[in-house]
């Protein structure tokens, strides 16, 4: 293989730019873009719609916060000022039927006079609505003879005051009224609402704020996996991206998920160069052989037996290739998966009884005994095509590097478990440790089968066929010798 | 024996024609699919050799499926690209009788020609086989050699009953490893060479004619004419 490593690989780049791999056309320009001017635009519409969606949410709750609060406290302070109200009328009822309306009238001038700037309003008036005493002019406009506060607009010094008013009725047509400016708990309102409003305020920059910030720290995560994923679409296919230590998050996860894909990614990729590697140099040598007798021919011109000759051995250096070819599709097919559908019952003590069967005169020609022990039935679900060539490959296998006079040993057995094992096993050179995963890679060719006919496939498609089954292919000393075991699980029910 | 060929790769078209006119067959072709439909719609065919994939509005499975579908009988062979098993079975389920793989070799494919040709001609049971001073009980399945018992395993039996059935024919290695064995894989190692070998050994043995042949890059034959 070495020589032709270069070329071979060039064969991948080829195929792999065709297959949009690697190399594609220009630098990935979104992503310079992305990452010098505008940092923030490519997640412009799901950070501000989150940002915002945050805010409205925040003062919703804030209003259902406040608005019971605003009116439960306007309740008890109407209620308060009722009762305030309600015992001023009362005492100065009480002090009417008592002394008379003179004394009434001074203690109401003497009290209006005492404390003027309470806030309280006093109006003691006769059946005409005339004033006798208290601090307003007259009597005011709006306002009704009906009992109980009312709230109107009464004129002071040329501005209008809102203020609420109980009109309490006295013996003789005299009236009274008592009451409060409406406006005494302005401050405490708009205090109220200026600490809801900042509160909204607040909660608006926090909201914005933490909506950028994700923002951005999305963004850079996002840049950092769009960077990665660049630079492994260029053809480095070994970058991984960063997985925080211990990390947890949703972005972490993500990443892990990227990696193994990538993982994955690698190993198929670099079993594809590894195939297409072994096939350039495999096709390379009958091709090579192919091209130089067909260039001789045309050249030297021999006489036609010779020619024959010459054709015939191109025949078969073309049938070698194509042999090559339909071994490889055979592989790309069962790989695929989809012969799985076409699975039936087999009784796998058939299959190899046949295959057995089939391979004994070759195994008497070579003065090799082979042996077969079976327990009877053995049912597995399976593609019985499949299953027999795969038999087929690891006796021919066995076959080929048996001892003289050596044994091979089929065997087929279930497992407690259910699994069936299936084994081959010889007493040839075997294999050594350092070689035994090799050998199920594609076109692998052990040093001692130099010089055995074969393309290399034959333990590949075993393996293809055994993990199409579910199953798995395992290499063993045989003490001496190679002892393989096939092991399906796919026991039929 | 008269043949019609669907193709439309003229190269593919040109060997098979000269093949088979060589070896003494009729053959007409139509290089494409209506072509190919009109022709076999005239039924004047012993066999059909059906190209898949073929220009002209109708591919080869349709041709196939529309002949069947009005009665004709004609035994058809498809020589197409698609090689894979699960295509092999759409092919046959279309009612074609065998189906080879490009690219293939003349010697198959006339092998495989001679058998459908063959086997349409005489589907009656027999119940001996002979050839020459070979005769073939099916009943008491006991083989005789000019008289001399020939004692077969079971296998050895069913291949020397496919030479028989396919006496005067070429057979090839992969038509043995398909009807005789069921298998429909390529043993690396020349399995069927050794199987035929022995069974040559039993019947040829001590004879003045050898029955059994090798012919050169194709197969065998069970002759008994020189």
């Amino acid at each position: 293989m070495d020589i032709f490593e270069h070329p071979a690989e060039h064969i991948v780049e080829h195929l792999g730019a065709a297959a949009g791999l690697s190399k594609p056309a220009p630098r990935a320009r979104g992503v310079g873009v992305l990452g010098r001017w505008w940092p923030i635009r490519p997640l412009r519409f799901s950070a501000l719609t989150l940002a915002l969606g945050y805010v409205t949410l925040s003062i919703v709750v804030l209003a259902v916060f406040a608005a019971p609060l605003w009116f439960g406290w306007r309740e008890a302070i109407e209620q308060g000022r009722a009762e305030l109200l309600q015992e001023e009328a009362i005492w100065l009822t009480d002090m009417f039927q008592k002394h008379g309306p003179e004394v009434l009238a001074a203690t109401i001038d003497r009290r209006v006079n005492k404390e003027p700037a309470t806030g309280k309003i006093v109006l003691f008036a006769n059946a005409a609505h005339a004033r006798l005493a208290g601090n307003l002019h007259g009597w005011p406009e709006g306002m009704s003879d009906a009992p109980g506060p009312q709230q109107v607009s009464i004129d002071s010094n040329g501005t209008q005051l809102r203020v609420v008013l109980m009109n309490v009725p006295l013996a003789n047509g005299y009236t009274l009224l008592v009451g409060r400016g409406a406006s005494r708990f302005r401050r405490l309102e708009l205090f109220f609402i200026y600490g809801l409003m900042g509160a909204a305020g607040v909660v608006l920059l926090v909201g914005v704020l933490s909506g950028l910030m994700i923002r951005r720290a999305f963004l850079a995560e996002v840049q950092n996996i769009s960077l990665t994923a660049s630079a492994i679409v260029e053809g480095n296919l070994t970058r991984r991206l960063p997985v925080r230590a211990g990390g947890a998050d949703e972005l972490d996860m993500l990443a892990q998920t990227v990696n193994r894909m990538l993982d994955q990614i690698e190993q198929l990729i670099h079993g594809v160069r590894n195939v297409a590697n072994a096939i350039a140099h495999d096709l390379r040598t009958p091709l090579t052989e192919l091209r130089s007798r067909l260039e001789g021919l045309s050249l030297s011109r021999p006489p036609a037996p010779l020619a024959y000759a010459e054709v015939e051995a191109a025949v078969a250096d073309v049938d070698r290739v194509i042999g090559l070819f339909n071994a490889l599709l055979r592989l790309a097919e069962i790989d695929t998966g989809a012969r799985r559908s076409g699975f039936v019952e087999v009784d796998l003590a058939t299959v190899l009884g046949e295959t057995v069967e089939f391979y004994q005169p070759v195994a008497e020609l070579k003065g090799v005994t082979l042996e077969f022990n079976t327990p009877g039935e053995l049912k597995v679900s399976g593609d019985p095509l499949l299953l027999t060539q795969a038999v087929g490959n690891l006796i021919d296998n066995a076959l080929k590097f048996a001892r003289e006079r050596g044994t091979i040993v089929v065997a087929a057995v279930q497992r407690a478990d259910g699994a069936v094992e299936l084994i081959v096993a010889d007493d040839g050179p075997g294999i050594s440790d350092a070689e035994k995963p090799k050998v199920s890679e594609r076109f692998y060719r052990g040093d001692a089968s130099r010089g055995t006919p074969g393309v290399g496939l034959g333990l590949s498609l075993v393996a293809a066929v055994a993990k199409l089954h579910r199953g798995t292919l395992e290499l063993d000393d045989n003490h001496p010798g190679l002892r393989a075991t096939l092991l399906l699980f796919s026991a039929a029910p | 024996m008269k043949v019609l060929l669907v193709e439309d790769n003229e190269l593919v078209a040109n060997f098979v024609k000269k093949g088979m006119a060589e070896a003494g067959h009729m053959i007409d072709h139509a290089p494409d699919g209506r072509d190919g439909m009109f022709r076999a719609a005239s039924g004047s065919y012993d066999a059909i050799i059906m190209d898949r994939m073929l220009p002209g509005g109708i591919d080869g499975l349709g041709i196939i499926g529309a002949l069947r579908q009005s009665g004709g009988k004609t035994p058809v062979l498809i020589l197409s690209a698609l090689s894979d098993v699960d295509e092999r079975i759409r092919g046959l389920k279309s009612g074609a009788d065998d189906y080879l793989v490009k690219p293939f070799a003349f010697g198959e494919l006339l092998a495989r020609l001679d058998a459908l040709l063959r086997r349409s001609q005489d589907n009656q049971t027999v119940t001996t086989l002979s050839l020459g001073d070979l005769r073939m009980d099916m009943l008491t399945r006991k083989v005789t050699r000019g008289g001399r018992t020939v004692n077969l395993q079971p296998r050895e039996f069913k291949l020397l009953e496919y030479l028989l059935r396919h006496a005067g024919q070429v057979v090839t290695r992969t038509m043995l490893l398909e009807n005789v064995w069921n298998f429909h894989f390529d043993p690396q190692t020349n399995v069927i060479d050794v199987h035929v070998s022995k069974l040559r050994q039993k019947i040829d043995a001590g004879a003045e004619r050898p029955l059994l042949r090798t012919i050169r890059n194709s197969g065998y034959m069970l002759s008994a004419e020189d």
